[in-house]
């Protein structure tokens, strides 16, 4: 586990939210046991009008993250606010209904979306804290996302030269055990728990192969072991970094089905 | 004297220690019998001119073109070998906000008014703090005149065969101090920079170094001194004083100027370069931090006689002023209020080493900047890659603000979980200034930012191929002017006349862009630390 995560950025930010959330809870408690609660009452309307304003400015933060000069803060600010707000929202919403499970279609498809709503975007705070530090902490290599493709072909072109015209052994070894590893990207999910394991399983050859090769020969086997490692290494860059990416869709979509059927409530409820 | 034809211009020149700076093979060398033409050159050996040879290229201009700009930076003393050519000095308006004006020249909407007015964020005053000159007293860019005259503004003073110009700029990297204009065709011997250090270095040529020195030391110093905050207020005396018993030296990259524990006994004054202040830590010296032209060192011997507390480190040519003990500390007695500057500078100095001993680590990143030339930064762009999620929102909007071009590459080097981008660091002295024939790459006085004007740049590489790091960017472009496709020089200007500030650290989500001088110790220790 990278050292950190769960470490709050802004501790300030943490602790509002702490506040704002036991005094929300409190504000419930004390006024469920005065009066019944309802999400139609008082109580239950204004927690629900909170959560929806909420959901709203937590909606506007893609739009600023898009929008250059856009006023009121910085991006940080707001992905701040995002990632609080959200939260808030999210414990409103429950406050709103009293903690108790909907009744109709509608009603579970707002709480469902609510709760994978907050529950992914809690998700993306924690890959998004974790996937940079294992990136920045493990591996030397540092690559832009699109360009991988890119770098992992000159990689492989530049085994190939590099093997060129040496003995059989280092020719064989080359295509049968390490070429194969370098044709194409080779992702895995199951490196966001662990790429140690398989890193070694793809250096693994080289220590056997070592011993039964001139002094020359070694040098270049080092060589290839170094090409070997950066292309590994390659491969984690793209597969964590396309872990954040494919992340984004799965949070977003729901949000902003979410954000239309909040409108379909909100209408029904001033009209009905 | 008679001169034939001039060489053809070269392209790029040799600068030892500089990466990426291509050398000019196709250089055609001045003949022998020509340099010794020249009266300064006529006492030297053959060996000794076949060492200049490289170095020294002649230059003819017509009447009426410009030889140098006021602001500009030269790689080069210029030597009169006839003609006559007129120095004009015009005044400046020295102001950031100018600079910034003439970028942000579009009317305005309510809403650009608006944001103006809510982003006051931090990134805007980290970069407005970073733009202070903060080197001169006056907070303005200290411009020493490299003429053998005095000028008033507006007035113009001719030269004739035989006068030298414009070798601080060269030597110490100022900013060019006036307008340099050839008045009648004029011949010019340009002296390169590592040429005047080599001629420096010469016996036979002792009396040239003489001239230079005495001339410095006449027009210069005392402006120099008086630019120094601790000696702004001092009266003409005390300068006077001073600049009598002053000692000008030069230092080769990686010579030791003082070592610690050695009796302190002079005050010296950086004119250019960079030097390494460093600590015994063990076996190795750990750098504390270090001197640029306009800073000091040596307070503490002269408050409290006791020996150095630390080393003195050529980074690269450094060259020093040096004022012995006893002339400063007569001065220091008529001048008490000194003593408080001089002490707030001693704090300053113990809070570096203080900060260093406590993190280490502090001094490895400032080593790091030291080796790799970060140092030349005003403002270096780093990300810190264990929160940066790779989003590409920097690159993004740094493209939005100039066009839909981006004006840095995310990709660089990687120093522990830092990643220094492909961006201009807005250098103290920016090399990449020198030689723009047209003039498109400025930095306007007083300012931080150097900007290409994309109207007059004609796409020629220099600039590109002068930035030692690389961080110039060439984007094909439909000049209007030239009426022709173009290799348009691109680089990162702050997003001068965004208020603000960097789009990069703006609209970073994660907070994971800063903007850096690793002059600024504290700000290193608390940001990379």
């Amino acid at each position: 586990m990278e050292k950190g995560v769960f470490r709050p950025k802004r501790r300030d930010w943490f602790r509002a939210f702490l506040i704002a959330s036991v005094a929300s809870i409190v504000v419930y408690a004390v006024w469920a046991w005065w009066t019944p609660w309802t999400p139609g009452r008082v109580g239950g309307l204004t927690f629900g009008t909170l959560a929806a304003l909420l959901f709203v400015v937590d909606a506007l933060y893609p739009f600023r993250r898009r929008w250059n000069a856009w006023p009121f803060g910085t991006v940080q600010r707001w992905l701040q606010f995002h990632v609080y707000g959200g939260a808030l929202a999210c414990l409103s919403v429950l406050i709103h209904v009293g903690f108790r499970l909907p009744n109709g279609l509608f009603g579970w498809w707002l709480l469902l979306l609510t709760l994978w709503v907050t529950v992914s975007g809690l998700a993306g705070v924690y890959l998004q804290k974790r996937i940079p530090m294992v990136l920045a902490n493990n591996l030397e290599v540092e690559a832009i996302y699109d360009r991988i493709p890119e770098l992992t072909a000159r990689l492989q072109t530049e085994a190939d030269t590099l093997l060129a015209g040496t003995p059989d052994l280092l020719q064989r070894f080359y295509s049968t055990t390490t070429r194969p590893m370098l044709a194409s990207l080779a992702p895995s999910w199951s490196y966001l728990v662990d790429f140690r394991a398989e890193r070694e399983r793809r250096l693994a050859p080289f220590k056997e192969v070592v011993t039964y090769l001139a002094e020359a020969d070694r040098l270049r086997l080092a060589d290839l072991q170094g090409i070997v490692t950066e292309k590994f290494e390659l491969d984690v860059q793209y597969s964590l970094q396309r872990i954040l990416k494919v992340w984004v869709p799965l949070h977003a979509a729901p949000a902003m089905i979410l954000m239309g059927l909040l409108v379909v409530h909100i209408v029904a409820v001033l009209l009905f | 004297m008679a001169h034939p034809t001039p060489s053809a211009p070269n392209e790029g020149e040799p600068q030892p220690g500089k990466p990426n700076i291509p050398t000019a093979p196709d250089l055609e060398l001045i003949e022998m019998s020509r340099l010794k033409a020249y009266p300064f050159l006529a006492g030297c050996s053959e060996i000794v001119l076949k060492k200049l040879q490289p170095h020294l290229k002649e230059q003819r201009y017509e009447a009426g073109a410009t030889i140098l700009q006021l602001g500009g930076y030269s790689d080069a003393a210029y030597y009169v070998a006839s003609g006559v050519v007129g120095v004009r000095l015009t005044p400046v308006n020295l102001r950031r906000e100018a600079a910034a004006a003439e970028v942000a020249a579009a009317p305005r909407s309510w809403a650009d008014r608006l944001q103006e007015i809510f982003n006051r964020t931090p990134a805007e005053q980290a970069v407005q703090q970073a733009a202070k000159p903060g080197r001169t007293a006056g907070g303005e860019t200290l411009m020493l005149t490299d003429l053998p005259i005095d000028l008033r503004a507006n007035e113009e003073v001719l030269l004739e065969a035989g006068e030298v110009f414009g070798e601080m700029s060269a030597l110490s990297r100022y900013p060019i101090s006036a307008d340099v204009v050839a008045r009648t065709e004029v011949l010019c011997l340009l002296i390169r920079t590592a040429g005047l250090r080599l001629m420096f270095k010469q016996k036979e040529l002792a009396g040239f170094k003489k001239m230079i020195d005495d001339r410095y030391r006449a027009r210069t110093l005392s402006t120099h001194l008086r630019n120094v905050s601790l000696f702004a207020n001092l009266d003409e005396r005390a300068i006077t004083s001073l600049r009598q018993t002053a000692e000008l030296l030069s230092f080769e990259p990686g010579k030791q100027i003082v070592e610690q524990g050695t009796p302190a006994d002079a005050f010296y004054l950086v004119r250019g370069g960079f030097v390494k202040v460093a600590v015994k830590t063990g076996e190795a010296n750990a750098a504390v931090t270090y001197l640029r032209k306009g800073d000091y060192a040596g307070e503490i011997a002269l408050l409290l006689g006791e020996p150095w507390p630390f080393s003195l480190f050529a980074l690269e040519h450094v060259e020093v002023v040096r004022l012995p003990r006893a002339e400063f500390q007569a001065v220091l007695a008529q001048h008490p209020e000194m003593q408080a500057m001089l002490w707030a500078a001693t704090v300053e100095r113990l809070k570096a080493r203080g900060t260093v001993a406590r993190e280490p680590l502090t001094s490895r990143y400032l080593q790091m900047a030291m080796d790799t030339g970060l140092i030349h930064g005003e403002s270096v762009l780093l990300i810190d890659l264990s929160t940066c999620t790779r989003c590409d929102d920097c690159v993004r909007a740094c493209a939005e603000t100039h066009g839909n071009v981006p004006r840095f590459i995310r990709e660089g080097n990687k120093f522990r979980t830092w990643s220094i981008t492909t961006s201009c660091y807005q250098c103290t002295d920016p090399v990449c200034m020198i030689g723009c024939p047209t003039g498109a790459i400025t930095r306007p006085l007083g300012t931080l930012e150097v900007t290409i004007n994309k109207d007059t740049c004609i796409g020629c590489h220099n600039c590109v191929k002068r930035c030692p790091w690389g961080n110039i960017i060439e984007v094909p472009y439909s000049s209007p002017a030239l009426n022709r496709q173009i290799d348009l020089a691109t680089k990162c200007d702050l997003c001068l006349g965004r208020p603000a500030g960097p789009a990069c650290v703006q609209m970073c989500p994660h907070g994971s862009t800063v903007r850096i001088s690793f002059k600024d110790m504290v700000a290193v220790s608390q940001t990379l630390s």
